[in-house]
C-alpha cells in the first residue's frame, strides 16, 4: 500500500508544476539553496543567504613567519604582502563567509551554480580555503583606498581579544588578526554588499557577550595565551584530561602537533576567527592533538555555532527537565555501564554522569530520535575530548545533519546508507561484489557498524578518532570512502573467505594490525615506516577522491523508496500482529489493509495539512515580502515527507476528521451527500480511495484532498468514534480501529450485530435506550441505507426475479436494489413505530397506552400479510398492490410527494397515531431495552438482514469502494436521471416507461439520485418528528380535524410542472394529491423547500417528458414514508 | 595448528542461529558463555549485530553455530530481518526479572514463525537465573560483586523473579518451542540450550559445512573438536572461535 502510495504520491507530483515539484519533495534531489549554504559553511538553521560578491581576501603576513613544515605552501601563496585568495564572500543575517570555492547560493543563481562547487562538500563544511566568520566576532571594518579596487574592507576581528579579563595581559603578545577582502564588482553592488554588512555588524554588536562566553570555553584561547602567562585553570578540554587521552602521546607524536597548532592558530585566527588556509586541511590529515580535537571538531562541523547561537541550552535543557522520566532515560541507564567500558573515565562516576547528562539532555531536545544504542559509544568518544555542552551540540550535529536518520526509531538513515554502500561496492569493487553475492555473504553486517558508531567500536581508539578528525571536516562521505577503502586492501583475502564468519575475521584481524607496518618487507625504510592506518587514509582518500558528496546524495536519492518500503513493510507486520486478540477476528488480509488505509489517511491528511499551510504561507509571503527576501526555506522542503512510517515516529493517532474520511474510504454511507465539483465526475483517479488528493495544487487545498469525495458527519459517525475510543483520548490508534471493527465485522452473528447497535445508543449504559435514542437508532438507520445496502439480502415476494435482473443489465440489478432499499425505508418506518409501541414507560402510569396500540390490528407486529402494504403505504389501494406484485417491482403510481392514500389507510393511520402520539409525548417518558429491541429488529426482515449482513457488509475493509465517490457525485448531482433505470420493469407499467426513458440518461445512475433524495426526506421527517415532540400533545389535539387546504395551495406552488409533466391522467395520484397532501404538512413541505434547486429543477425537466411516468415513483415513496412517520403527529 | 585427524570425523554440519530479544537481557552474554566460557559485567550494547561460532559434538554428528548476536533495542528491530534470514535456529532471550520482555520475546517468536525459514528451531530462554533465590548452582557468592547486569531495582529483596517458570513454560509448550531458564553469569544451563538446539535440529534440514569457508575459518578450531566430547563439561577457552564486530 504503501509503495502504491508513493507512485501515486509522485504521479500526482508530475502533475503539478514540475519546479514545484521538486520542492516539494525531492528536498534531496535539488536541495534549496539556503540549505546547501548552510552546509558549505556549517551554519545553524537559522541563516540564510542575504548577499554574494566576489571579491578578493588578502592575509597579511603572520608576525612571525617561522621556518616550518608549511613553509612551501606558504610561499605559493605568497604574492605582494600576505596571501590572495579569490573566491566568494556571503553575507547571511549574522555570519560573514568567505569560500574559495566559487559557489552562487543567491536566489536567482541556478542550483547547479550552487550545488556545482559543493560537490566534495555540500553537507560537509568547509573545504575551500576562506572563513566563516560571526559578525559579533568583528571588531572594525574599515574602508581601504584602493588602486585597483573600488571596494576594500580591512576588517578586524575580536581575535584574542574578546576574554577581557586577559586581554591586557595578552595585548602585547596577540597578533591583531586583520583581514583585507577586496570586493569586485560594480559600485551599486559593493555599496550595496557593504550596508547589507554595516546591517549586521550592528544587530551583531548584542551578540558580543554571548561571544565572549562560548570562546572561554575554547581551549585555544588558554593555549595561545603563551607558557608561563597562562591564567587560572585550562577550559575543559574533555575526559581526557583526567584520564589521560587514549594512545601513546609520544607515538602520536602529541607535543608537535600542538606546537604546529599553537602556530597556526595564531597566525589565522582561532575558534570563531579561524582562517581556513591549505595548512588546516593538512594539518587535520595528520591527526588533531589531544587538548584541541574537541574544539577543531566543534569548529569543523559548526556546533561551534549553534553553540554560539544558544550557549546555555545545554545547561537549560538539563535544570527543564531535571527529575523527569522518559522510555530514552531508561534505555540510557541500561547502556551507562557499557559505552566504552575500557576507557577508564568510564569507569567512574565522573565519566559515566558526563554520559549521561549529555544523552538525557540530547533525548530531550529531540524527543523523535529519543536515544539509539551507539548513541552511548559515540558521545562517550567525543566526551573524551570535549565538555559536555560541546559534546551535546556536537551531537545535535550529527543527528541533524551529518548522520540523518542514523539513530531515528527507524533507523531509515543507516539501512539506507547501507544500501548506499553496497552499491557503491557493487560500482568500484565489482569482483568482490560479485563474490559476495555468491557466497551469501551480507556486506551491511559488517559495515553497519562502523557507519552506525562511525567506527569507533571497529577500529582501534586512536584511529577511529583520526578518520572522526576527517569526517567532521569533510563530511559523512568519509565514512564511505573509509569503508571502501578497507574492502580496497583487504580484497585478496576477502575473496578467499566463503561465509560471513570468515569474512568477519579477516576484517577484524586486520583492524588489530592497524598500527603494523603496511610494508614491513620493504627495502625503503620510509615505505616500511607507514602504517597501514596511514594507507588507509591513502587509499580512502586519494582512490576513493571520486567518491563526493553529490554522488552519495545521488545513490541515496535512488534507494531510498525501496528502503523506506522494507521498513515499512517490516513496521506493518510487527504492528499488525501486536494488535491485540480482538485482531484475531479479521483476516489478515483485512488487517493489512485495515493498517494500509488507516496510516494512509493519517499520511495522506499531514500531507494535506502540511501543503495547504505551504500554500497559505507561500501566498502571504509572495504578497509581502519583496522578492529578494523570499526564501526558499529548508523548513517546508524537509518536513513534507515527514509522515511516512519509515522516516520516523508519525502519527499514530487519528482524530475524528480523519476518523470520518476513514470511514468514507470504506462505507459508502459516510461519504456526504453535499454535491462535489463537477469536474471530477469521470476521472479515473477518483477510484483510488486517497489517490488524486496532491493532483491540483490549488484543489489541494480542500481539507479532503482534491477529488477525494467529502466525508459525512453524522450523529451515528460520532457514536461509533466515540465507542471505539476506549482509551477516552478524543482520538483512535490502530488498535481501537481494530478492535472496533473486529465488533462489527468479526463476529458474523445478528444477535451481536444488534446488541452492538443497541449499545451504541444506549449512552449511559443501563440497557434502556430512550425516545431520543430511537429516533436517532432511525435516523442512522436511514443514514446507513441512503445509498442502498449491501450484503447478502434474501429476495423477498418482492423480489422474485432478482436475479434474472442481475443477469441482465447493470440497470435491472440496481433497480432490483432500489426496490430493497425502498422497502427498508419503510421498514425504518415501521421499526420506530414498533419501538414506540413497545416501549416500556419509565413510569407505571403511562402502561396502557402501548398496550392499546397493540390492539390495533394492523400495525401489529407478525402480521406479514399486511406488512408490504402497512409499510408501502399501499395497503388500500388494491390497484397499486396488484400491480406491484405483478411488476415485481414497487408499484408506480404516483408522482413525487403524492404519496396515494385512502381513507381508510387515513383511518387506520389516524387511530395508530393517536396511540403512538401518547409514546411520543415528552410528559411520559419511555425507553426500549435490548430484548425490546432485539424483537422489533427481527420482526422485520430487512432489519433482520441488514442487521444480518448488511450493516458488516457496509464496511469495505480489503476491497476498494470503487464507486463511492461516483455514486456520490451521480446521485447527487445528476438529479435529471430520475426514475430511468426502472422504467426498464418488465411490466407494462413499467415497460411504458422504460420505453420513453432510455437514452436518456446514462444508465445506473438516476434511481440512486432518487433513492438519495427519498432517504433524504425520510431523515428530515425523522428530525422533524424529533423537533416536534415537545408540541405533540398540542399538535394531536390540533390535527384531529383537516388540514387547512391553504397548505394544499402552498404545494401546488412547485408542483404544477409536474402535473403539467403528463400526470394529469393518473387517477391515483390525483386522489393521493387532494387526499393525503395534508399529511405531509411540516416535515416533508419542509423537505420540498429544502431541497437543492437543482432538485427541484430536474423534476421539472423530466416531468417535461411525457413518455417517462415512472419517474415520479420514487418521490411518492419517500412521502410515504414520510407520510408514515408524520402520522404520529396527530 | 597440527590437525589431528586421526578420529574419523563424525559429519559435521553448520547452522545459522540467531538470537533475538529486549536490549539488555543478556542475549551476547549467553554467547559470550556459550563460545569463550565467559562473563562480562559491563558489556559494550551490540551495534547491529555480532558474529561468532562455535562447535556443538553430539553423539552422531559435529554442528557449528554460526551465531548471530543481534541488537536489543526496539529500534534495531527493523534491522533483524537482515539477520534471521535463513536462519535454522533462533534463541528468544527474555529477562526474567523483567514482565516486558516475554512480551517482547512473544512477539519475537511470532515474527520468527510468521516470516523466519519454515522449519526453524526456536528456544525460549529466561536469563538472569542467578537473580532468583531458586538457583541450583552453589555459586551464589559469585553474586556479590554487584549486579550490574540488572537493571531493575529490588535485588536485595534476593529473589529479583517476576516471570514464574509456569508461565513461560505454559507459553512455549503452547507454541512448540523449547524452554530453559539460564544464568549467563553462572553459566547454568546455557550449554543445554545449545544442545537442545543442536539436537533439534532436524537432519533433513542440515546442510553440509561450507568447503572452503569451513576449512578456512574453521581450520582453528577444527584441531579443538575432538577434545570436546563432553558439552556440559567447562570448556576451555582455547575452543573460542570467532569474533565479534
Amino acid at each position: 500500500m504503501f509503495s502504491n502510495l508513493t507512485s501515486l504520491v509522485q504521479k500526482a507530483q508530475s502533475l503539478i508544476d514540475p519546479t514545484q515539484a521538486l520542492n516539494i519533495s525531492a528536498s534531496d534531489r535539488n536541495p534549496a539553496k539556503s540549505t546547501l549554504f548552510r552546509h558549505q559553511f556549517r551554519l545553524p538553521d537559522t541563516q540564510t543567504p542575504l548577499q554574494e560578491i566576489t571579491a578578493e581576501l588578502t592575509i597579511s603576513p603572520p608576525a612571525s613567519v617561522a621556518a616550518n613544515a608549511t613553509q612551501g605552501e606558504k610561499d605559493r601563496d605568497r604574492d605582494r604582502a600576505g596571501y590572495h585568495y579569490a573566491g566568494k564572500l556571503h553575507l547571511s543575517e549574522s555570519y560573514l563567509c568567505f569560500s574559495t570555492q566559487p559557489t552562487s547560493f543567491l536566489q536567482t543563481a541556478s542550483t547547479s551554480t550552487s550545488s556545482g562547487f559543493t560537490g566534495q562538500t555540500h553537507g560537509a563544511g568547509p573545504g575551500g580555503n576562506g572563513f566563516t566568520l560571526p559578525l559579533c566576532a568583528i571588531r572594525r571594518v574599515e574602508r581601504l583606498h584602493s588602486q585597483s579596487y573600488q571596494f576594500a574592507l580591512a576588517i578586524t576581528t575580536w581575535n584574542g581579544l574578546s576574554n577581557a579579563s586577559v586581554s591586557e595581559a595578552a595585548k602585547s603578545t596577540v597578533h591583531q588578526q586583520k583581514l583585507t577582502i577586496q570586493l569586485a564588482g560594480t559600485r551599486q553592488a559593493c555599496e550595496r554588499f557593504c550596508d547589507g554588512l554595516k546591517r549586521g555588524l550592528k544587530s551583531g554588536v548584542g551578540e558580543v557577550g554571548k561571544l565572549k562566553r562560548v570562546v572561554a570555553e575554547c581551549y585555544s584561547e588558554y593555549l595561545l595565551q603563551g607558557e608561563g602567562k597562562r591564567i587560572g585553570d585550562p577550559p575543559d578540554a574533555g575526559l581526557g584530561m583526567q584520564f589521560r587521552y587514549p594512545g601513546d602521546a609520544r607515538k602520536l607524536r602529541d607535543r608537535s602537533k600542538m606546537r604546529l597548532w599553537g602556530e597556526y592558530l595564531r597566525d589565522n585566527g582561532r575558534n570563531v576567527t579561524l582562517v581556513r588556509q591549505p595548512t588546516f586541511h593538512k594539518l587535520i590529515r595528520v591527526g588533531l592533538p589531544n587538548r584541541l580535537r574537541g574544539e577543531i571538531w566543534e569548529q569543523t562541523s559548526g556546533s561551534l555555532f549553534l553553540r554560539l547561537e544558544q550557549p546555555s541550552l545545554y545547561a537549560d535543557t538539563l535544570t527543564k527537565f531535571e527529575g523527569r522520566e522518559s522510555l530514552a532515560i531508561e534505555e540510557i541507564e541500561k547502556d551507562l555501564n557499557r559505552s566504552l567500558p575500557e576507557y577508564p573515565g568510564f569507569q567512574s562516576e565522573e565519566g559515566i554522569g558526563r554520559l549521561r547528562r549529555v544523552l538525557t539532555a540530547y533525548s530531550w531536545t529531540n524527543t523523535e530520535v529519543g536515544y539509539c544504542q551507539a548513541m552511548n559509544i559515540v558521545v562517550a568518544a567525543l566526551l573524551i575530548y570535549m565538555s559536555e555542552s560541546q559534546a551535546f551540540f556536537l551531537l545535535s550535529t550529527l543527528c541533524d545533519r551529518l548522520l540523518p536518520g542514523y539513530y531515528s526509531t527507524t533507523m531509515y538513515g543507516t539501512l539506507l546508507d547501507q544500501r548506499v554502500f553496497e552499491s557503491l561496492v557493487e560500482k568500484t569493487m565489482p569482483i568482490l561484489w560479485d563474490h559476495l553475492v555468491k557466497s551469501d555473504v551480507q556486506l551491511s553486517v559488517v559495515s553497519l557498524p562502523w557507519f552506525l558508531s562511525l567506527y569507533i567500536n571497529s577500529m582501534p581508539l586512536v584511529f577511529a578518532f583520526r578518520v572522526l578528525d576527517v569526517f567532521f571536516l569533510e563530511g559523512p562521505k568519509v565514512l564511505f570512502q573509509v569503508g571502501l577503502a578497507i574492502l580496497r586492501i583487504n580484497g585478496e583475502e576477502l575473496l578467499d573467505a566463503a561465509d560471513d564468519g570468515a569474512f568477519i575475521s579477516v576484517l577484524k584481524s586486520y583492524f588489530s594490525k592497524l598500527d603494523e607496518s603496511a610494508h614491513p618487507k620493504s627495502e625503503n625504510a620510509k615505505l616500511r615506516a607507514v602504517t597501514r592506518f596511514q594507507e588507509l587514509m591513502v587509499v580512502a582518500f586519494k582512490e576513493f577522491s571520486g567518491i563526493t558528496q553529490n554522488s552519495i546524495t545521488e545513490q541515496r536519492m535512488k534507494h531510498k523508496d525501496s528502503v523506506l518500503n522494507g521498513i515499512e513493510s517490516f513496521a506493518k507486520r510487527t504492528s499488525i500482529r501486536n494488535l491485540g486478540p480482538d485482531s484475531k477476528r479479521l483476516s489478515v488480509d483485512d488487517l493489512g489493509a485495515l493498517y494500509d488505509r488507516f496510516y494512509g489517511i493519517l499520511y495522506e491528511r499531514q500531507q494535506r495539512d502540511q501543503m495547504i499551510k505551504e500554500e497559505t504561507d507561500r501566498r502571504a509571503k509572495a504578497s509581502r515580502a519583496k522578492a529578494t527576501e523570499v526564501v526558499t526555506g529548508l523548513g517546508e522542503t524537509q518536513s513534507i515527507e515527514k509522515g511516512r512510517v519509515g522516516l520516523g515516529p508519525s502519527p499514530t493517532l487519528m482524530d475524528y476528521d480523519g476518523f470520518r474520511e476513514f470511514l468514507a474510504g470504506m462505507a459508502k454511507w459516510a461519504t456526504t451527500d453535499l454535491p462535489t465539483p463537477p469536474e471530477k465526475v469521470g476521472d479515473n483517479e477518483k477510484h483510488s480511495y486517497f489517490g488524486s488528493s496532491m493532483k491540483r495544487r490549488e484543489s489541494s487545498l480542500s481539507p479532503w484532498g482534491f477529488g477525494n469525495p467529502e466525508p459525512a458527519d453524522h450523529e451515528f459517525m460520532q457514536r461509533l468514534f466515540r465507542r471505539w475510543d476506549v482509551d477516552m483520548n478524543s482520538a483512535l490508534t490502530l488498535q481501537n480501529v481494530v478492535s472496533g471493527l473486529a465488533h462489527i465485522k468479526g463476529k458474523g452473528d445478528i444477535m451481536g450485530s444488534i446488541t452492538y447497535f443497541f449499545e451504541l445508543y444506549d449512552d449511559d449504559g443501563d440497557g434502556k435506550v430512550d425516545r431520543e435514542g430511537i429516533l436517532r437508532i432511525s435516523e442512522a438507520l436511514l443514514f446507513l441505507s441512503r445509498r442502498g445496502l449491501e450484503g447478502s439480502l434474501t429476495p423477498s415476494s418482492s423480489m422474485v426475479g432478482l436475479s434474472e435482473y442481475e443477469a441482465g443489465n447493470g440497470a435491472r440489478v440496481d433497480n432490483a436494489m432500489v426496490t430493497t432499499n425502498e422497502r427498508f425505508l419503510s421498514s425504518v418506518s415501521a421499526f420506530i413505530r414498533r419501538c414506540f409501541e413497545y416501549a416500556d414507560p419509565d413510569h407505571p402510569q403511562n402502561q396502557t397506552e402501548p398496550i392499546e396500540a397493540v390492539d390495533n390490528g394492523a400495525f401489529s407486529i407478525g402480521e406479514d400479510e399486511d406488512e408490504d402494504e402497512d409499510l408501502l403505504d399501499l395497503g388500500d389501494d388494491p390497484d397499486t398492490k396488484s400491480a406491484k406484485k405483478a411488476a415485481e417491482l414497487p408499484a408506480v403510481p404516483a408522482p413525487s410527494d403524492q404519496p396515494p392514500n385512502s381513507d381508510g389507510q387515513r383511518r387506520a393511520s389516524k387511530a395508530h397515531a393517536e396511540s403512538a402520539n401518547a409514546a411520543l409525548d415528552p410528559s411520559k417518558p419511555l425507553h426500549i431495552t435490548l430484548p425490546t429491541f432485539r424483537m422489533v429488529v427481527l420482526a422485520d426482515e430487512l432489519l433482520e438482514q441488514f442487521f444480518e449482513s448488511s450493516f458488516p457488509a457496509s464496511f469495505r475493509i480489503s476491497d476498494k469502494l470503487i464507486s463511492a465517490s461516483a455514486t456520490n457525485s451521480s446521485s447527487l448531482t445528476t438529479f435529471s436521471n430520475i426514475g430511468f433505470g426502472r422504467s426498464t420493469g418488465p411490466t407494462s407499467q413499467g415497460g411504458l416507461g422504460g420505453i420513453g426513458s432510455a437514452g436518456v440518461v446514462p444508465p445506473g445512475k438516476g434511481l440512486r439520485g432518487v433513492l438519495d433524495n427519498i432517504v433524504t426526506d425520510g431523515m428530515r421527517v425523522a428530525a422533524e418528528v424529533r423537533r416536534r415532540m415537545d408540541e405533540a400533545q398540542k399538535e394531536l389535539e390540533k390535527n384531529a380535524v383537516h388540514r387547512p387546504d391553504e397548505e394544499e395551495d402552498d404545494e401546488e406552488g412547485y408542483d404544477p410542472p409536474r402535473i403539467s409533466g403528463g400526470y394529469d391522467g393518473d387517477p391515483e395520484r390525483r386522489s393521493v394529491r387532494s387526499e393525503d397532501r395534508d399529511l405531509l404538512e411540516g416535515a416533508d413541505a419542509e423537505a420540498g423547500s429544502v431541497k437543492s434547486p437543482e432538485g427541484v429543477s430536474t423534476v421539472t425537466q423530466t416531468g417535461l417528458s411525457p413518455l417517462s411516468p415512472p419517474e415520479t415513483f420514487r418521490p411518492r415513496t419517500a412521502s410515504t414514508a414520510t407520510q408514515k412517520v408524520v402520522e404520529f403527529e396527530r | 595448528m597440527a590437525d589431528s585427524t586421526a578420529a574419523a570425523p563424525k559429519p559435521s554440519s553448520s547452522v545459522k542461529l540467531v538470537l533475538l530479544g529486549e536490549a539488555a537481557v543478556g542475549k551476547s552474554s549467553l554467547v559470550l558463555r556459550f563460545v569463550n566460557n565467559d562473563f562480562q559485567e559491563n558489556k559494550e550494547p551490540t551495534i547491529g549485530a555480532a558474529f561468532l561460532t562455535q562447535k556443538c559434538n553430539l553423539p552422531t554428528r559435529t554442528i557449528k553455530f554460526e551465531i548471530w548476536d543481534t541488537a536489543g533495542q526496539e529500534r534495531f528491530a527493523s534491522l533483524a530481518p537482515m539477520y534471521y534470514r535463513n536462519a535454522q535456529s533462533a534463541l528468544v532471550v527474555y529477562d526474567l526479572t523483567k514482565p516486558t520482555s516475554l512480551i517482547k520475546a512473544k512477539h519475537w517468536v511470532a515474527e520468527l514463525q510468521r516470516q523466519a525459514s519454515p522449519g526453524i528451531v526456536i528456544a525460549l530462554v529466561g536469563n538472569k537465573l542467578d537473580l532468583t533465590n531458586e538457583t541450583s548452582e552453589p555459586a551464589d557468592p559469585l553474586n556479590d560483586d554487584g549486579d550490574a547486569d540488572t537493571t531493575e531495582g529490588d535485588d536485595s529483596s534476593g529473589d529479583a523473579r517476576k516471570i514464574s517458570t509456569a508461565e513461560a513454560k505454559s507459553y512455549a509448550e503452547e507454541e512448540g518451542l523449547l524452554f530453559f531458564e539460564t544464568s549467563a553469569k553462572l553459566g547454568t544451563n546455557v550449554t543445554e540450550v545449545f544442545t537442545a538446539i543442536a539436537n533439534a535440529i532436524p537432519e533433513t534440514s542440515l546442510k553440509g559445512a561450507r568447503g572452503p569457508g569451513a576449512t578456512q575459518a574453521g581450520a582453528g578450531s577444527g584441531a579443538n573438536d575432538q577434545s570436546r566430547v563432553s558439552l556440559t563439561g567447562p570448556r576451555d577457552n582455547a575452543s573460542k572461535e570467532g569474533c565479534a564486530c
